[in-house]
């Protein structure tokens, strides 16, 4: 049987294609539970690009692939993963579903920016009705990707206002947040009925394993331990500065000027040191590789807000003030001031930035015992 | 009128749903609905030019190279006209198009197995074509030809992962080239992760054998399964009457796309075929042609136009009588058919007169000849990756550099797998000031116009005869033949029968019918 313990490790920074490997009987045994019916899962897409739902597709894991097939099976409703269309499909979704995932942004100001289904006089239904009518009654709501989280892309600033639209065009906003302030849809008071807030499963696109790990996670009756933006720590504890592959390139002092060039990319525009995933680690598809790895920037997709905060892309971010990077954090201090020739291990002890001497990133050890964190969730049954 | 819908259509991406009037077992009138509005090119105002491909990539998950690379097009062809940029390097242009290629390889695959394969397997009709099957996996009788087309996409993507770091959403396409500078073992591990999908694939010129093979009633094949299952899809669409269902009127536009190994050609060329005749408009024939019409669109009515002189996107959800969030684009003013089938047309090619001899002529717009063309092509752009792999240097240069401080009008011409694209960018003193997407599925399945035209999919099911207004299979075929990039939903009406339910696969099926 899983423990919670079991999925709070495998959960954690592992090395890259390990997790799925070594623990698929755990997650095997957890989805096994939606597979006989027992367990519905509802997934709904806002002002999404379908991005998320194409990254749960990459999961690509031999071992398990009946396991998720049937899974699948099991997904009561998905716009483009299920097989029936129009009544068949909205009376085969479940109104009172185990898990809510959603996809994309609400557009609060303008709900027929996204609808889904028709009322009996024809008029479109928006999503923001089915969220708030069906998330009350599950016992787990998660998002899935920045845009359901935080509201994302649509929520982006509008800068010039053309025609008298406002700063939040379509009035988007995630479940449980607007950026980084609480409220959105739902409101800041909003819990499932298994007691938790919506988790947030954050990224542009998030990581399929962070689906699969949370669905298998919670369809075990676990509740996940989770950060300040409701992501799940296991995840989003790792800062993406200090778990880089280049990272010996930035305390060398050694930056790339220009995208393609070898070096560190803070100077083009890496969005790394205020960015919080275990994908250093982790990889994508498949443990294939990770944007840095292939000379591209982080763009800060983790982030709330990422959209505003960290453009323009290929720009320094910490010469960017007027977009709104405060200090979230200390490394951030600790970068800037590296970057202006002071050592980066000397910056991040001055600002009290973590503990360790060693560069390489705190990965979670077969037993589990490295992080505190990981084993004494925040919220408990 | 008694209403019946279908809402939503699924096994296609985003919102999108369809009004169908059926009168006499025919329907009389099409009405294609966008649901859904994000305002994603007014975001990019204001905002640097090397912004735009990072914002408006996120337009789409399912293509989410060719709004990056098109965006990308579109800033370095303004840099150019301002005389701040001449070109990227060719590594650099190769690199991109080898990742587009393997893009299309994997969206083809995914549309023709997990998207229409289908409609067109036991799962939905009885065809015989128990391989195509998804409902037959998990039942362990069946469906193994969907089962290996699903592990392969995703080999596809592990390939193109090695260049774009993850997918979807890469972000190594750089303006003024790429950020990926790859080295001799990832160009080798890319070419080992292809002879896989070779392996499955089978040789091109296997075709006719194969094709002789599936007519013939063979189940399993030797060597080239995947090439098997993809010619049993045909075969069973062909019996299924789809070459003479879902028809357009014979119009199509193409982009172009994959620059190669050529200077200035491009392997899939440019070009507008209309009134049986093949033209090869310039860049400049294109901007002066093309134009959005906003008649049934939820914008004020001067929200369209030229795309560079168009105000951005107002909405105007009360707008009476419109019907989508999408507009109406036109090609001198009439609707064009853009797809994989738009571009073979506009190539004047058609291998193994596939179209010619199955789909009722090499020009003829249906849904059979679309679902050949994207086998074909399928084919045609796997060799060419071959070819442009053994191109990359490693040792080459990947990036030219980047100045966004200019000011002039750019316009990025590109094909995403599903049909012409296009990104239309004003830049001033280094701040977009406009912006304008128009996408392949605006082309196929956007509203009717001012003069009452309708759209590609709207016209190619009206005067369709529908046996059965609940079950109007023939009508998701021909949506799905567009690989419309919007999930959809369609709604019948009639005026003997009420609401009902359509397109019905026999049941849920492992791995999902995935709409990729």
């Amino acid at each position: 049987m899983t423990t919670r313990r079991n999925f709070l490790r495998l959960a954690s920074a592992m090395a890259a294609g390990g997790v799925i490997e070594r623990h698929s009987a755990d997650i095997a045994s957890a989805l096994e539970q939606a597979t006989d019916g027992a367990k519905e899962v509802v997934w709904l897409q806002g002002q999404s690009c379908s991005g998320d739902s194409m990254s749960l597709l990459q999961g690509d894991y031999p071992s398990l692939s009946e396991v998720i097939s049937d899974f699948r099976l099991n997904v009561t409703f998905h716009p483009t993963l299920m097989p029936s269309a129009g009544d068949d499909a909205i009376e085969a979704m479940s109104k009172q579903p185990d898990v809510l995932i959603v996809e994309g942004s609400i557009p609060t100001d303008l709900p027929t920016a996204a609808t889904l289904g028709r009322r009996e006089n024809g008029d479109p239904i928006p999503v923001q009705d089915w969220v708030e009518e069906l998330a009350p009654k599950s016992r787990y709501v998660l998002t899935a990707g920045n845009c359901a989280a935080f509201g994302g892309l649509p929520a982006a600033k509008n800068r010039r206002q053309p025609n008298g639209m406002g700063e939040n065009i379509t009035g988007a906003k995630g479940l449980q947040f607007e950026g980084r302030e609480k409220g959105g849809v739902l409101g800041e008071d909003f819990t499932s009925k298994a007691g938790l807030p919506v988790v947030n499963l954050a990224g542009c696109p998030t990581h399929p394993d962070y689906i699969l790990l949370t669905l298998a996670t919670v369809l075990n009756g676990h509740k996940p331990d989770l950060d300040r933006y409701n992501r799940p720590k296991p995840f989003f504890e790792d800062n993406i500065h200090d778990t880089c592959a280049l990272r010996g390139y930035f305390d060398r002092g050694e930056f790339a000027d220009k995208p393609g060039e070898e070096g560190c990319l803070l100077k083009v525009g890496c969005a790394g040191p205020w960015t919080y995933c275990d994908d250093s680690e982790r990889l994508w598809n498949d443990g294939t590789s990770v944007c840095r790895n292939v000379g591209a920037p982080c763009i800060g997709c983790m982030e709330p807000e990422f959209w505003d905060r960290f453009s323009p892309f290929y720009e320094p971010v910490e010469q960017q003030n007027e977009v709104g990077v405060d200090v979230e954090t200390a490394g951030a201090v600790a970068v800037g001031a590296s970057v202006a020739g002071i050592g980066a291990h000397a910056g991040r002890k001055a600002m009290g930035y973590g503990d360790t001497e060693g560069e390489a990133p705190p990965v979670g050890d077969e037993d589990g015992e490295s992080s505190a964190q990981t084993d004494e969730p925040t919220t408990e049954d | 009128m008694p209403e019946i819908e279908i809402d939503p259509t699924t096994r296609i991406e985003g919102h999108h749903s369809t009004t169908l009037d059926v009168e006499d077992g025919t329907v009389t009138e099409a009405k294609s609905h966008m649901d859904m509005f994000r305002g994603i090119e007014v975001i990019t105002l204001d905002h640097p030019p090397s912004d735009a491909p990072q914002i408006t990539q996120m337009t789409c998950g399912v293509c989410f190279t060719c709004h990056r690379q098109t965006s990308i097009l579109a800033i370095e062809d303004a840099a150019e006209r301002a005389g701040v940029f001449s070109g990227v390097p060719k590594n650099a242009r190769l690199l991109r198009d080898i990742m587009e290629g393997l893009f299309f390889v994997w969206n083809h695959a995914v549309h023709l197995f997990a998207l229409a394969g289908p409609d067109y397997s036991d799962a939905v009709a009885d065809t015989g074509f128990t391989r195509l099957n998804p409902a037959a996996v998990t039942e362990g009788d069946g469906g193994e030809g969907y089962q290996r087309a699903l592990e392969v996409q995703r080999t596809v993507l592990q390939a193109f992962s090695e260049f774009g770091g993850r997918a979807p959403h890469p972000l190594t396409y750089a303006p003024g080239g790429t950020a990926v500078d790859p080295d001799a073992d990832t160009i080798e591990q890319v070419r080992s992760k292809i002879k896989a999908v070779n392996e499955w694939l089978g040789p091109t010129d296997a075709v006719p054998e194969v094709l002789e093979n599936v007519l013939d009633g063979q189940v399993e094949a030797d060597y080239a399964q995947g090439l098997h299952d993809v010619v049993s899809i045909l075969a069973a669409a062909k019996q299924a009457g789809a070459d003479e269902f879902g028809e357009g009127p014979n119009r199509f536009y193409a982009n172009g796309v994959f620059y190669g190994t050529g200077d200035d050609s491009l392997a899939l060329p440019r070009g507008v075929y209309a009134d049986g005749e093949l033209r090869r408009p310039t860049k400049d024939d294109i901007v002066e042609n093309l134009t959005e019409d906003v008649e049934y669109s939820w914008y004020t009515d001067d929200s369209g136009g030229r795309p560079w002189d168009e105000k951005p996107p107002e909405p105007d959800p009360e707008d009476s009588g419109a019907y989508s969030w999408g507009k109406a684009p036109r090609y001198n003013g009439r609707a064009m058919e853009t797809g994989p089938l738009a571009r073979l047309v506009s190539a004047e090619a058609d291998p193994f007169d596939l179209r010619a001899e199955l789909g009722g002529g090499s020009n003829e717009s249906n849904t059979l000849n679309r679902l050949i063309a994207r086998a074909q092509e399928t084919l045609i752009v796997r060799d060419l990756l071959l070819d442009w792999i053994g191109e990359l240097d490693p040792d080459g240069t990947y990036n030219a550099g980047w100045n966004d401080d200019f000011t002039a009008d750019g316009v990025g011409l590109w094909e995403a797998s599903r049909g012409a694209l296009s990104h239309w960018v004003k830049v001033e003193d280094g701040k977009i000031t406009n912006y304008q997407i128009v996408t392949p599925t605006l082309w196929n399945l956007g509203p009717r116009d001012e003069n009452g035209n309708p759209s590609i999919f709207e016209g190619s099911v009206e005067g369709m005869s529908v046996a059965s207004v609940s079950d109007p299979i023939n009508v998701m075929r021909t949506i799905r033949s567009f690989d419309p990039c919007l999930a959809c939903s369609v709604h019948v009406q009639s005026p003997d029968e009420e609401f009902e339910t359509v397109v019905e696969p026999a049941q849920a099926t492992p791995e999902g019918n995935t709409k990729l």
